[in-house]
């Protein structure tokens, strides 16, 4: 087995050894998708029923939750106790890490994205995909565009209270003005701009979009902004590699 | 005769952050197969020194050569050649020892010597337990196995023993000499005396990021001016002793003396026939030699008093 993949697997087992982590990782999205549900499920006017238009976003919100806490805060972490240093003088290179924590983060949010998307087929009808490849494809691009992107932000703090800071920061930004959680019509339209800045505005455009409507052809300009996203934070998040916090 | 092998070369070695000096004008070299101690108090600037050799951080003026390398352009290939134990790392709490052996292991190309030091650091029965769950000694010897799976030729130990238990400290320092007759040269700071004097074969002392001294530790305690004799006395007075010849001076606490003397053995023998006439009892009479903790005080005063 390659260092990528051995690491990776590693990481995996350690991320499902801290309850803690599960919990928030798994269990808190499904409870949140329970409580909207039982606030708005019934109220949804227009074509899409409540499942349909929040259990793509919820897995998009998933993206960000996974590569804000169990990547970008997990290795600020590992700066600050040490655990990156301890590589530092050994011939493994820092892609490496970035990339075994990119494929531990993938197989974390899939699972969670699965579970999201079997409670929502349980409890509120939901359908698969109407486009299952364009939605895949949508998710991997959202990965390679998000993952890069907190773990450069996250690589900036000097500790971990502060990782976690700037990562509650972002998810909360996100959580409630790219249209995740309160739809944006309803929002004043200054607001409306502000979540168009928001990389999670394209994701949650993309997955809703994929799942519901349309092929990802039809989305070159969300896919175009997300490849962006990626391509600048896949060269800072490598450029700006720390070992340490000092 | 066998040429010297320097595995490796200080030369004229100088640090600077922002205003601070932390290494200034270092010269030294360190020959294969020996364990070389490099000690000073806290902030001598040891683990500068040792980044330095170790690639991780750059050098402001002078050369420095590492197994024939330099450290910070051929950082590659000296990472596959050295070994580094740093000082207050940890890994994953919730990795197992045996993962973490796996995983270090899949560093190297090549076979590495997983299973021997297993057996050497006698790590079988932690192989299942998590590194958040093991004690400092223990910690300590997983990271040291961690640093030589590949038997590195170059082993570098920062502060190995700090925090052990003086059982566990001598138990390290058996280790350490296994790890060298099995191949390694071996640099290690410290800032315990003890530890330089009972592990090391040459010590290069540091203090304020300059070389104070630079010796084995035998020829090095030579050089101290604090050696004296140290016995147990109720009768023998504090004035009889100071005015024997060659006494430099006397420290007395409670019925223990310490006699410091430029000639010891004549003072000994004057002690002796002193309390022979005057018929009184001498017990636990020992010659005592300074320690590198003496030495190093005794640099430090000089430093004072320029």
């Amino acid at each position: 087995m390659s260092t990528v993949m051995k690491l990776a697997h590693l990481e995996t087992k350690m991320f499902f050894r801290d309850r803690l982590s599960v919990f928030w990782t798994f269990l808190f999205p499904v409870a949140m998708i329970w409580l909207f549900g039982s606030m708005f499920s019934g109220s949804i006017t227009g074509p899409f029923s409540f499942a349909e238009l929040f259990i793509p976003s919820w897995i998009g919100v998933n993206i960000v939750t996974t590569s804000f806490f169990t990547l970008g805060t997990v290795l600020a972490g590992y700066r600050e106790t040490g655990v990156l240093r301890r590589y530092q003088s050994t011939p493994l290179q820092p892609w490496k890490i970035l990339a075994a924590h990119t494929v531990q983060g993938t197989v974390i949010f899939f699972i969670s994205a699965v579970l999201l998307m079997v409670f929502g087929m349980m409890m509120y009808d939901l359908e698969l995909p109407l486009y299952i490849g364009s939605t895949l494809l949508a998710l991997v691009i959202s990965i390679l565009a998000f993952f890069p992107f907190a773990l450069f932000v996250t690589s900036l703090a000097k500790n971990t209270q502060a990782a976690a800071a700037i990562s509650s920061l972002f998810l909360n930004l996100m959580l409630f003005l790219s249209g995740a959680t309160f739809p944006l019509e309803l929002m004043p339209t200054v607001l409306q701009y502000v979540s168009k800045v928001l990389p999670l505005y394209y994701v949650i455009q993309l997955l809703r979009g994929t799942w519901n409507e349309a092929p990802i052809t039809e989305y070159g300009f969300e896919v175009g902004i997300l490849i962006g996203i990626s391509a600048v934070s896949i060269f800072l998040a490598s450029r700006f590699f720390r070992w340490d916090d000092r | 005769m066998i040429p010297i092998e320097h595995v490796i070369k200080v030369n004229h070695l100088s640090k600077t952050f922002g205003e601070t000096q932390a290494v200034k004008n270092l010269s030294f070299t360190v020959e294969k197969g020996e364990i070389f101690g490099i000690i000073g108090p806290n902030g001598a600037g040891k683990t500068t020194t040792l980044e330095i050799l170790e690639g991780i951080q750059k050098a402001s003026g002078g050369e420095v050569e590492v197994l024939g390398l330099h450290p910070v352009k051929q950082l590659r290939e000296l990472n596959n050649r050295i070994g580094v134990q740093f000082q207050a790392t940890s890994i994953q709490k919730k990795m197992k020892v045996k993962e973490a052996m796996d995983l270090f292991a899949s560093f190297y190309k090549g076979k590495t010597q997983k299973n021997e030091l297993i057996e050497m650091l006698g790590l079988q029965e932690k192989l299942d337990v998590r590194f958040e769950d093991l004690s400092g000694g223990w910690k300590q010897r997983v990271t040291l196995a961690l640093a030589t799976l590949h038997q590195p030729e170059l082993l570098f130990l920062d502060e190995p023993s700090m925090g052990l238990d003086p059982h566990a400290r001598r138990e390290l320092w058996a280790m350490i000499r296994t790890l060298r007759d099995k191949g390694s040269t071996i640099v290690v700071t410290t800032h315990y005396m003890e530890e330089a004097e009972k592990l090391c074969d040459r010590v290069a002392m540091i203090y304020s990021g300059e070389l104070k001294a630079l010796n084995t530790p035998n020829e090095l305690l030579d050089d101290v001016s604090t050696h004296y004799v140290r016995f147990e006395s109720e009768e023998v007075s504090y004035d009889s002793l100071l005015s024997l010849g060659d006494v430099i001076k006397v420290e007395k606490e409670e019925h223990e003396f310490k006699v410091f003397s430029e000639n010891l053995q004549q003072t000994a023998y004057q002690i002796f026939k002193y309390c022979d006439e005057e018929g009184m009892e001498l017990r636990n009479f020992k010659f005592e030699r300074g320690s590198l903790d003496d030495l190093f005080v005794q640099y430090l005063k000089k430093e004072k008093t320029g």
